[in-house]
């Protein structure tokens, strides 16, 4: 197995032991990349000296018998919505091209202290607003979508092209393309994980997360960015905690909810058969299957756009005045359209958000844990639009990978996305956990014991 | 087209009172893109609100101590 091969928490492993050095395993990913990059567009920057340099301290202090924990020396990729100090945060728009971040973000800090190596920024779809990032192809199948908006970090991540990323996630960022390209992706309690220095999409759907291979990867790398920041608003004061699973698979006494109603409609036969074979294997470890009703579904798209529109419209305000023709075209004309909403559409929506969060959490009482689809099909080819199906209803594809994730982000709920097998083209399948706020541990306990059921996952293989 | 429908003449005009000059060759697309987000947004008001707040936070002078999410 090549090092870039590796899961985080076995490179973390090999490099603790002395048996890998950070170099190597950076050495490795670039090599991987200069192999990926071409067929798979995942990075808008890729800083390779930078790089290597920071591998080369990070060995330098391993050597000097300081060892900062398990993301010492572990190459990742930040979605260029991040900012890094020094470097351009482009948003993979035009409206960017002279950008430069004078600080980094507070994740970027974090993962930085915790002795990550930058490999470079990933593609996302433009500013966010978006769930296809056409600038990157799906790491199974070149003739498909990344999925987004954070396609390029999914991507880097499924090949091997990054040991982890990081994403956002304002109506399934993180989750979309963790699931169309066979990796993990957590979005996080609404709070959890500080914002600051992260180019907003919607203030009050945006979440930061991590993308990785294995849900125990995605654990230390939690551990490494949530805390409080004063300069979020929405950051919440929780204690520093370590989110590492523990390795026993019982999940005996968990309650889990199967969505009678939402989730498993108008989606793909072969997800669904996938999903239901993997909550019958949670069943098998021992947990409880308990039907729930998801509350106000006929008003989860309204909620999400009446908030996501109009605040994207004014963090936009701006740059659509002064250089409009820089923008690509869908996301233009979405910036124009939002400001002839009215204000009443904006409160409506977020008195709406009050009434469902209210539901939610009563329905989180019932259960510890709602088991569902990540998105109702997999990866659909670059240049489909639409789906039809069997009731006859066509649905947009941006629609249609938004409604199963858009819930978590208007009730600030974590929601954690996990591979659960390929459809008969080959395409992964990802299963969706969501918990209560602040319910994390548990999230990661129950993926963390559905993936040693299984085999370990391969690199995706289309580069 | 429904009678709350904008036209493209009403789109540019509701865009200029929002400070934001449209092209010409735009109003017509950008009224669709607007009709379709209202035709969205508007089952919202079905819902009976009584008396529910918005959910958008604020604490006044005090950092939050609350895990409310």
């Amino acid at each position: 197995m090549q090092p870039h091969e590796l899961s985080l928490a076995a490179a973390a492993d090999a490099i603790r032991d002395r048996r890998l050095s950070p170099l190597e395993l950076v050495d490795s990913v670039l090599d991987r990349i200069e192999k990926t990059e071409p067929h798979l567009g995942a990075y808008v920057t890729v800083a390779a000296e930078q790089a290597r340099r920071a591998a080369g301290e990070a060995e330098h202090e391993l050597a000097q018998g300081r060892y900062r924990g398990p993301l010492h020396g572990i190459p990742m990729g930040l979605k260029d919505l991040i900012d890094v100090g020094g470097m351009a945060t482009t948003a993979s728009s035009r409206v960017r091209a002279d950008h430069r971040a004078t600080a980094d973000s507070t994740v970027a800090a974090r993962l930085s202290a915790a002795g990550a190596v930058l490999l470079g920024k990933t593609h996302t779809h433009e500013f966010a607003f978006g769930l296809t990032t056409p600038q990157t192809r799906n790491a199974w199948d070149l003739g498909r979508v990344a999925g987004g908006s954070s396609g390029g970090s999914a991507v880097a991540v499924a090949s091997g092209s990054a040991t982890f990323a990081l994403g956002t996630d304002t109506g399934g960022s993180i989750r979309v393309p963790a699931a169309l390209n066979g990796v993990v992706g957590l979005k996080p309690t609404y709070g959890l994980v500080p914002r600051h220095g992260v180019t907003s999409l919607s203030w009050s759907l945006d979440h930061v997360g991590p993308i990785t291979r294995t849900v125990e990867d995605a654990a230390l790398v939690l551990t490494a960015l949530a805390g409080h920041d004063p300069r979020d608003p929405a950051s919440l004061s929780v204690p520093v905690a370590d989110y590492r699973p523990g390795a026993g698979t019982d999940l005996t006494g968990l309650r889990i909810g199967l969505p009678r109603t939402y989730y498993f409609d108008n989606v793909h036969p072969q997800v669904e058969a996938a999903v239901r074979q993997a909550i019958g294997q949670l069943e098998a470890l021992g947990a409880q299957l308990i039907e729930v009703d998801i509350p106000m579904t006929r008003y989860i798209q309204a909620t999400q756009w009446g908030l996501m529109v109009p605040e994207a419209g004014a963090y936009h305000e701006g740059s659509l005045r002064t250089v409009p023709g820089l923008y690509q075209e869908d996301v233009r004309i979405l910036l124009e359209a939002s400001e002839l909403m009215s204000a009443g559409d904006y409160v409506r929506a977020q008195r709406s958000r009050t009434l469902m969060r209210a539901e939610w959490a009563r329905m989180l009482e019932e259960v510890d844990v709602i088991a569902a689809p990540s998105v109702p099909m997999p990866a659909v080819g670059a240049d489909q639009e639409t789906v039809t199906w069997p009731d006859g209803t066509t649905e947009s594809v941006s629609d249609a990978y938004v409604r199963l994730n858009a819930p978590a982000n208007i009730t600030g709920v974590p929601a954690l996305t996990v591979p659960v097998g390929h459809d008969a083209a080959g395409l992964p399948i990802g299963m969706q956990l969501l918990g209560r706020p602040l319910g994390e541990p548990t999230l990661l306990r129950v993926g963390h014991a559905y993936e040693q059921t299984q085999p370990a996952r391969a690199l995706a293989t289309a580069a | 087209m429904s009678a709350v429908e904008l036209t493209p003449p009403e789109a540019a005009r509701w865009a200029a009172r929002a400070g934001l000059e449209l092209p010409a060759e735009r109003h017509a697309a950008v009224a669709a893109v607007a009709n379709h987000i209202h035709s969205v947004v508007s089952v919202l008001r079905e819902l009976d609100f009584a008396d529910a707040p918005p959910a958008a936070a604020y604490h006044a002078g005090q950092e939050k101590r609350d895990a409310a999410a």
